[in-house]
């Protein structure tokens, strides 16, 4: 990750002349506009996390401040309905498709860098892999799913998803397995290690990094889908997307219950977004772009 | 490389092209056998080979098209915009500013959130009854129905500007940090002014960055599913039927999964074309760098 923190490093010691030339823009006309961007950022999650704190009497009188913060919803949701189920059937998912992905990815995203196996060609393969619709896809799992009984089930979603967290993880690892000096593996080859195990013993560890980055985010991914999810698990296989949809139906809305469940699933992810965003566009680049 | 570089390398390829066979080829060839049939769900038991049948009913079949085309005005309006503002807000952090890494990591939180959860976030706050945006904007004495025939596509594009911004931002402030800097301080001492220095040089420097980004967020675009299903369910009437969601209601709903596999795959061609686009910028820019 060398080249990422000079990259950063950069970025915090900007030439003299283009600080003179960014006053042009005056601070406070570029400090106002980002803070108004910030407030329409943010305005949405503090009233949902409002709306989750609402006595249900309260969740029709459209309001910011002005009510007896409850935790009732929070206990309703987390307590006495199966939303603890559903928080683990996509912790699993997420999991189970993330591991898979890093096991088949790494290696192969290892030998693109090093060794340019499959060339041009199979580099293309994985990024359309990871592009393509989900519709193309989701017809032949819903009948799959049915005829070998894993309809309604959260393994039917996990293979779901290694359609595209799979070619997804590997392209992220190529930019990253990219930024690990050769000399490393090359001085582990000297002193007696065969090539895989030079790969297993330096590389995997020196590129620790970027592995947890492309697994956090690809685990972020797979928590935030819905398509698939919908059209294959019901009931208690439900993920965290699709409970969501469940709280808002033709017949009506729990609000404050929703608020709770869009507030529990969005924070994990929150936290899990600082660690990521750094490594996030060479990632999405495959290295080609820089970071 | 030596021979037995090249052999391990195979071997290493060898998971992730058996995994992708597996959940990619298998079930792309499936789908294309899907098309050629007549195959629904409630009669799985009558399903008739019908060659290219499904494809020319598509030509003539008005929801498809109307999907079609409101997909692509969801897709240039929303991508458009993001590049927009995008633009501007990665041009405003890229020099130093207060609070600079604090508004970084504000602005890109939105596109870590779920979709769906975006989608009924801005459902509930839209609503006329019960959100808090018509509130304040009754008065000031106006009264928009978010919603309605005439704004519902536009309103599910604002929603996916907020949501999907920050990926411009990101990707463009990379590369806006990336650049060198001395262009920037000749053009100075040349004199030339703020705007000419944007369109003159800054515009050009970061154009293989900025249509990745397009390209990008195009391909993710062209799935929009969430908020449709969160919020119109394609109404009122065809307005806001994006091709996904129409994909959804005639395998799923309607229960012809032989028509909307040939849809998807009609999609997919779309999608591939714009995959060979990205994936030529990208070497581009790679053998740059």
């Amino acid at each position: 990750m060398t080249g990422l923190a000079r990259g950063i490093a950069v970025k915090a010691t900007p030439a003299r002349g283009i600080l003179r030339w960014g006053r042009r823009w005056p601070v406070l006309f570029r400090f106002s506009t980002l803070s108004i961007a910030a407030v329409a950022v943010l305005f949405p999650f503090l009233w949902i996390f409002l709306s989750s704190l609402k006595p249900p009497v309260e969740l029709s009188r459209p309001s910011l401040f002005g009510f007896e913060p409850t935790g009732v919803n929070w206990s309703e949701v987390w307590l006495n309905s199966p939303f603890a189920r559903y928080f683990l059937n996509s912790v699993i998912v997420g999991g189970l498709t993330v591991i898979v992905s890093l096991i088949v990815g790494a290696p192969a995203a290892y030998a693109f860098s090093r060794f340019g196996i499959g060339g041009t060609g199979l580099r293309f393969l994985i990024l359309a892999a990871q592009m393509m619709p989900p519709a193309l896809f989701i017809i032949p799992f819903f009948l799959m799913a049915y005829y070998v009984g894993l309809l309604d089930t959260v393994w039917a979603v996990a293979v779901a998803h290694l359609t595209f967290i799979a070619p997804l993880v590997t392209w992220f690892l190529i930019g990253f397995f990219e930024d690990v000096p050769r000399d490393l593996e090359e001085q582990a080859m000297v002193d007696g290690c065969t090539r895989w195990q030079a790969f297993v013993r330096v590389v995997l560890p020196a590129a620790r990094p970027g592995l947890a980055a492309a697994g956090l985010f690809a685990f972020i991914m797979s928590w935030n889908e819905m398509f698939y999810a919908l059209m294959l698990a019901g009931g208690h296989s439900k993920t965290l997307p699709v409970a969501i949809a469940g709280y808002w139906t033709f017949r009506g809305v729990d609000m404050g219950k929703m608020s709770v469940a869009i507030t529990s699933a969005v924070i994990p992810v929150m936290i899990a977004s600082f660690f990521v965003q750094r490594y996030l566009v060479r990632g999405l680049g495959g290295g080609a772009l820089k970071g | 490389m030596g021979h037995r570089d090249r052999r391990l390398g195979r071997r290493m390829v060898l998971p992730l092209i058996l995994l992708l066979l597996a959940v990619q080829g298998y079930p792309m060839a499936f789908a294309v056998y899907i098309s050629a049939h007549d195959y629904r769900l409630t009669a799985l038991s009558e399903i008739r080979w019908v060659g290219l049948e499904q494809y020319r009913g598509l030509l003539g079949n008005s929801s498809y098209w109307t999907a079609m085309k409101n997909t692509l005005v969801f897709v240039f309006g929303a991508v458009g915009l993001e590049l927009l503002l995008g633009f501007l807000l990665a041009y405003l952090l890229w020099r130093p500013v207060p609070a600079q890494n604090l508004f970084r990591a504000i602005l890109l939180t939105p596109m870590f959130v779920t979709p769906i959860a975006v989608g009924l976030m801005f459902r509930f706050l839209l609503n006329n009854q019960l959100g808090i945006i018509p509130v304040w904007l009754r008065s000031l004495g106006l009264e928009i129905d978010w919603f309605g025939p005439d704004l519902a596509l536009f309103s599910l594009i604002l929603i996916d500007v907020w949501q999907w911004t920050p990926l411009m931002v990101l990707l463009l402030l990379a590369g806006l940090e990336a650049l060198p800097v001395e262009p920037f301080e000749a053009a100075r001492v040349d004199g030339a002014s703020e705007l000419q220095i944007i369109r003159h040089l800054t515009i050009p420097l970061i154009r293989p960055v900025m249509l990745a980004a397009i390209l990008i967020r195009m391909l993710d675009a062209f799935r929009v599913f969430e908020y449709v299903y969160a919020i119109t369910r394609g109404g009122p009437g065809e307005r806001t039927e994006t091709i996904l969601f129409h994909i959804y209601r005639v395998g799923f709903l309607y229960f012809r999964l032989g028509e909307a596999a040939a849809m998807a795959i009609t999609l997919a061609l779309v999608i591939f074309v714009l995959v060979v686009l990205l994936f030529r910028i990208l070497r581009r820019q790679e053998a740059l760098t």
